[in-house]
């Protein structure tokens, strides 16, 4: 497989009282195009902060991020915001639909951003809305008259309109009742089945289960791998056994 | 205690939105503390120093030659009139001078001795020279404090008036504090030894001077009326008359012109000021919707939280509007020299505590209304609804501007769902914006109008400028006198004026104009017609703006033109602009004239010069080609030379004071001695009078076109400061509020760019919608302005007006994007930590 992302030597740090925290340590990491990578760990272990620094959201303290061959860790802050246009999608725990727009119009805001308004890009959309649940009645409606769940898959859609080489999680089902949190996985896990590479961080086995690699971080580096078939190819309880026994050496 | 508490922690929150209301209501509360105390106060000062002078209640000074006893019999009989004291003065009418830098500039002097003076008023000396230094003076002159408060001259320096092409040098024995006459929109009164006077009656023209006290305001109309129907003469049009309550108005025109603009400008602060803390609560609410709520379940009322907020203005709006008043109060000095300098009087106003208590009452009781007003949404908000953030964010409304239907950019796009989604804000914004554009164009309008010192008024004074205006003698022919001047070759045109500025009446109107004849219109360069065309035929009128909207009167209309000899009805032909005569000037043909003066003949040429510098030059080969001024001639003492040419030049003085003194239009005389025969005539005595109106309108003119140019300019960078500020914090407020929008666009891909061009654009819509409204209203403004105070109407530039609101439009949108930029340092990722 090609690596579509990968880190050399990446370290974060936060200055917090004149004291520094390393959160990020000499972490190489390699992506590979259409994996489903699952990043777990403790709370404070640097889940989030490799996320952002993955993609592009936030700049590294030192080391490298090759995005294909480009290295993006020296961008300014409107060139990372151009490189996420069109190569990163995002899906917030806290969802962050834009208040004051409707479902279609949040999604057509993340679109035109990259894309020209044109019929197709318009049917593309609808139908993707469709296919997540949420039809035409659904489309019109504002985020605060939806649920957590049909708000989420509104998230996921803005997040995949452009077609971005990865899409990035960041604890998706963390706000979501137990309902709600399946079908957003399985939107994710069709998502996944079309290709599309996914980076995930989450605290849940549950959603663990749906990715086909499981990296364990503690301390900010990389303490241990699990690969898994992709969702579906396996039983699933031995899926959960083998993940468990994996989490459970890592001291989950 | 808990209001309060909360009031304090939201200001900590939001310091430069409380410096900012402070900062507006500081200049608000001085501004308007400033105005409501000097408006009144200066009127008192004027009177108190007017007092002072123990000055006649009014003075009339009458062309001498046409004066009759009667005037005063009216007075005495039909008036209550006490104290009355009559002389005789000398009216130097657009006197040419040289100034200290040496320039050649003209007044309109009264001169009379010691003993007129006294009858008129006390000869209360300010700054003058020791008795013994005035002693010795051979021409000393006691000028009015116009003169040293404006620092033109000092005691002891040389005053020069300039007759023709002779000199009068005077030494300064002082300056003295006058009653009447110290402006240079009047006349000035100068105090001259009983020689000195006699010398220059040959010069100047003698007036009879009546001054009385009254109980009574006089009707200056109704009495000269009375004396008209009496004489049959046209009174108002041989007389200066002089009050208090006029020359007040007169010399406070730059007060209240400069007071009524900090009015202006205060009332644009307050309404920003007001604006802003309508904006503030709103969106604090909003913002702090949740917390509102939390407060709400622990116990705090809405009451309580309305009037915490409110509190929160209160105290901020109450700090400037003292901090202004106490700023005002000890303004006085300043305010006082400024008077000073501006009225040409010493002034001392009293601090009327009264009055900015008052003002910085009525500022604080404002902001208290307006807070609370806005600050009560808050008890529509129970815990329940605040929770979920408010009724508003549930949106039922239609989708304007839907994405979906985007055709170009979707910058655009999401900056008109801003501008819809926040159109309450948007409005006041957009009034703000209105306000202050119309006191910053206005405030432009008026400084290009005065950029080129006097210039612009000159434009507007409807009446011609020429470089010099020869008075002839009687008896010349003045149209062949014109022709020989126009071959000339320093000469550009050559005009006869038939009748400068002489009164006649309008049936049916209170206001007698100065007629403006001229044989040819068309060849006038500062008459314009403004709608309709000139007078060409004698039944036909030209009238001003100002006459047109006050009396109802339109071109085809007739009105009937009254003089002494008698009344003509003539036909409306046009309209112009015309500020001489205070506007109300009417244009008619010579022939027109004719009809109602069939006895006057013109003797005023007025001469353009090619090049204006050779002027001097100029008047200089006139003086030698068609003698000097007559009456300088009747002035000269004393000649050298021969024998023959001292007989000569007494021959000449002889002539020239029976043709100034007793309207002789011709003379010849032959002198035998010895075998010798010297002879000659007055035919070499063409002038009269020669003299410059442009000189006259630049003292007239000059110091108010410098202090209004002034004045503008800084009205113009102070609006703009207080539009900045605004502005600014509008922005900074909606990147505040925005911030998690803001954020969840950047994860999206939008640059820091992109969000800065949408918030700008947000405000582009509003800014050029609010610039055009305050472009048309500004014209509105500048139309009254002008119409109230000078009653011309000026010409409108499309260029200025669109180049302003483009400028203004423009500085909005650096203003915004500028501010905007803290949008970079809005982080996706401590969004998404949060």
């Amino acid at each position: 497989m090609i690596p579509v992302l990968h880190t050399e030597k990446l370290c974060k740090s936060f200055s917090n009282g004149g004291t520094q925290q390393h959160v990020i340590k000499n972490l190489d990491l390699e992506i590979m195009e259409g994996d489903f990578t699952i990043i777990m760990g403790a709370s404070g272990s640097g889940k989030s902060t490799l996320l952002y620094a993955l993609s592009g959201m936030d700049k590294p303290t030192l080391g490298k991020v090759f995005f294909g061959d480009t290295e993006i860790q020296n961008y300014s802050n409107d060139q990372l915001a151009v490189f996420r246009r069109s190569n990163c999608g995002f899906v917030f725990q806290s969802i962050y639909l834009i208040e004051n727009q409707t479902v279609l119009d949040n999604v057509l805001t993340g679109a035109f951003v990259v894309q020209k308004n044109s019929p197709e890009l318009i049917m593309k959309v609808k139908e993707l809305l469709n296919k997540v649940g949420l039809d035409e009645k659904m489309q019109n409606k504002y985020p605060n008259q939806l649920s957590g769940g049909e708000a989420q898959r509104v998230g996921i859609v803005r997040a995949v309109v452009n077609e971005p080489k990865i899409l990035f999680a960041d604890e998706p089902t963390g706000s979501l009742n137990s309902a709600s949190g399946k079908d957003v996985l399985n939107i994710f896990t069709q998502v996944h089945e079309n290709g599309q590479s996914i980076v995930m961080v989450t605290h849940d086995i549950k959603t663990a289960l749906r990715g086909t690699r499981v990296i364990y971080l503690r301390d900010g580096s990389i303490v241990g791998e699990h690969r898994m078939p992709k969702y579906g190819e396996d039983d699933i309880k031995v899926r959960r056994e083998k993940l468990t026994e994996f989490l459970d050496r890592m001291g989950w | 205690m808990k209001i309060f508490r909360l009031s304090l922690f939201n200001l900590k929150k939001n310091k430069r939105e409380a410096a900012a209301i402070i900062f507006l209501t500081l200049i608000t509360s001085f501004l308007m503390s400033v105005f409501f105390v000097s408006i009144t106060e200066i009127n008192k000062a004027f009177d108190k120093c007017f007092e002072e002078t123990g000055c006649a209640d009014v003075m009339l000074l009458y062309d001498e030659s046409k004066y009759r006893d009667i005037y005063r019999e009216v007075l005495e009989d039909e008036y209550n009139v006490t104290e009355v004291r009559e002389s005789t003065v000398l009216v130097g009418s657009a006197a040419k001078t040289i100034s200290k830098q040496g320039e050649s500039i003209a007044y309109n002097m009264v001169f009379t001795d010691e003993s007129t003076e006294r009858k008129i008023e006390d000869f209360v000396k300010l700054k003058a020279l020791s008795d013994d230094e005035t002693e010795k003076l051979s021409h000393p002159i006691w000028l009015p404090q116009y003169f040293e408060i404006t620092g033109e001259f000092s005691a002891g320096d040389t005053f020069t008036l300039v007759s023709g092409g002779r000199e009068y040098p005077f030494t300064i024995a002082g300056f003295y504090n006058t009653g009447f006459c110290n402006s240079d929109r009047t006349l000035f009164k100068c105090v001259l030894t009983d020689y000195d006077m006699s010398l220059l009656s040959a010069v100047y023209e003698e007036h009879r001077m009546i001054a009385f006290d009254t109980e009574e305001k006089i009707s200056f109309e109704e009495y000269f009326e009375k004396c008209s129907e009496i004489s049959g003469e046209y009174v108002s049009g041989i007389v200066y008359p002089f009050d208090k309550e006029s020359e007040r108005e007169e010399e406070a025109t730059f007060l209240n012109i400069f007071l009524y603009m900090s009015a202006f400008i205060s009332v644009v602060t307050m309404i920003s000021a007001l604006f802003l803390i309508l904006h503030k609560i709103s969106k604090d609410i909003e913002q702090q919707m949740v917390q509102i709520g939390v407060l709400e379940a622990l116990g705090y009322t809405s009451r309580e939280l309305s009037l915490s907020y409110t509190c929160e203005y209160v105290l901020t709006g109450g700090i400037g509007a003292v901090i202004g008043g106490i700023a005002a109060a000890f303004f006085s000095p300043v305010m006082d020299s400024l008077t000073r300098g501006m009225i040409n009087r010493d002034v001392h106003t009293d601090v009327n505590i009264l009055r900015i208590i008052i003002v910085v009452a009525a500022i604080i009781a404002l902001v208290t209304f307006f807070a609370l007003s806005r600050a009560a949404r808050v008890k529509k908000i129970p815990p329940v609804v605040a929770f979920r953030k408010g009724i508003k964010t549930h949106h039922f409304d239609r989708n304007i501007f839907p994405l979906e239907k985007l055709k170009k950019s979707i910058n655009m796009r999401l900056a008109f769902k801003g501008i819809v989604h926040d159109l309450r804000s948007n409005i006041g914004m957009g009034m703000c914006i209105i306000t202050a554009g119309i006191a910053v164009m206005f405030g432009v309008y008026l400084f290009d109008f005065f950029k080129n010192g006097h210039d612009g008024l000159l434009s507007v004074m409807g009446m011609e400028m020429p470089d010099i205006s020869i008075m002839t003698m009687n008896g010349v022919d003045t149209e062949a006198f014109c022709e020989e001047l126009r071959q000339m070759p320093d000469v550009e045109k050559v005009l006869l004026n038939c009748a400068l500025g002489d009164h006649v009446e309008v049936k049916g109107s209170p206001q007698s104009p100065a007629a403006i004849v001229y044989k040819d219109f068309s060849l006038t360069e500062n008459i314009h017609v403004k709608e309709g065309r000139f007078p060409e035929y004698e039944n036909e009128i030209m009238i001003t703006v100002k006459r047109e909207r006050t009396e109802d009167r339109h071109i085809g209309d007739s009105i009937i033109v009254k003089s002494n000899v008698g009344e003509k009805s003539y036909i409306i032909t046009g309209i112009t602009n015309a500020m001489n005569n205070s506007g109300w000037s009417v244009y008619m043909t010579d022939e027109g004239y004719k009809r109602i003066r069939p006895n006057d003949h013109p003797n005023i040429i007025e001469i353009t010069l090619k090049n204006e510098n050779d002027r001097p030059a100029f008047e200089e080969k006139l003086t030698a080609l068609y003698g000097a001024s007559a009456q300088d001639m009747a002035a000269e003492q004393s000649v050298q030379g021969s024998l023959e040419e001292r007989v000569k030049a007494k021959a000449d003085e002889k002539m020239a004071q029976l043709i100034s003194q007793y309207d002789v239009t011709g003379a010849d005389y032959a002198i035998r001695i010895g075998d010798t025969m010297i002879s000659g005539n007055s035919s070499r005595f063409v002038i009269k009078e020669m003299s410059s109106m442009k000189d006259l309108a630049r003292s007239q003119m000059e110091s108010i076109a410098k202090v209004t140019k002034t004045i503008s300019f800084w009205a113009v960078i102070f609006i703009a400061v207080v539009v900045a500020v605004i502005l600014g914090i509008i922005a900074a407020s909606a990147v505040k509020r925005q911030r998690k929008e803001l954020g969840i666009m950047k994860s999206m891909g939008y640059t820091s760019r992109d969000l800065m061009v949408q918030l700008t654009l947000r405000i582009l819509t509003v800014t050029i919608i609010s610039s055009a409204i305050a472009a048309v209203l500004s014209i509105q403004v500048q139309r009254a302005f002008w119409m109230a105070l000078f009653g011309v109407n000026i010409p409108e530039k499309p260029v200025l007006i669109i180049g302003t609101a483009a400028a203004l439009v423009m500085f909005c949108l650096t203003v915004t994007y500028i501010s905007a930029g803290r949008i970079r340092k809005i982080s996706v990722t401590e969004l998404m930590a949060e």
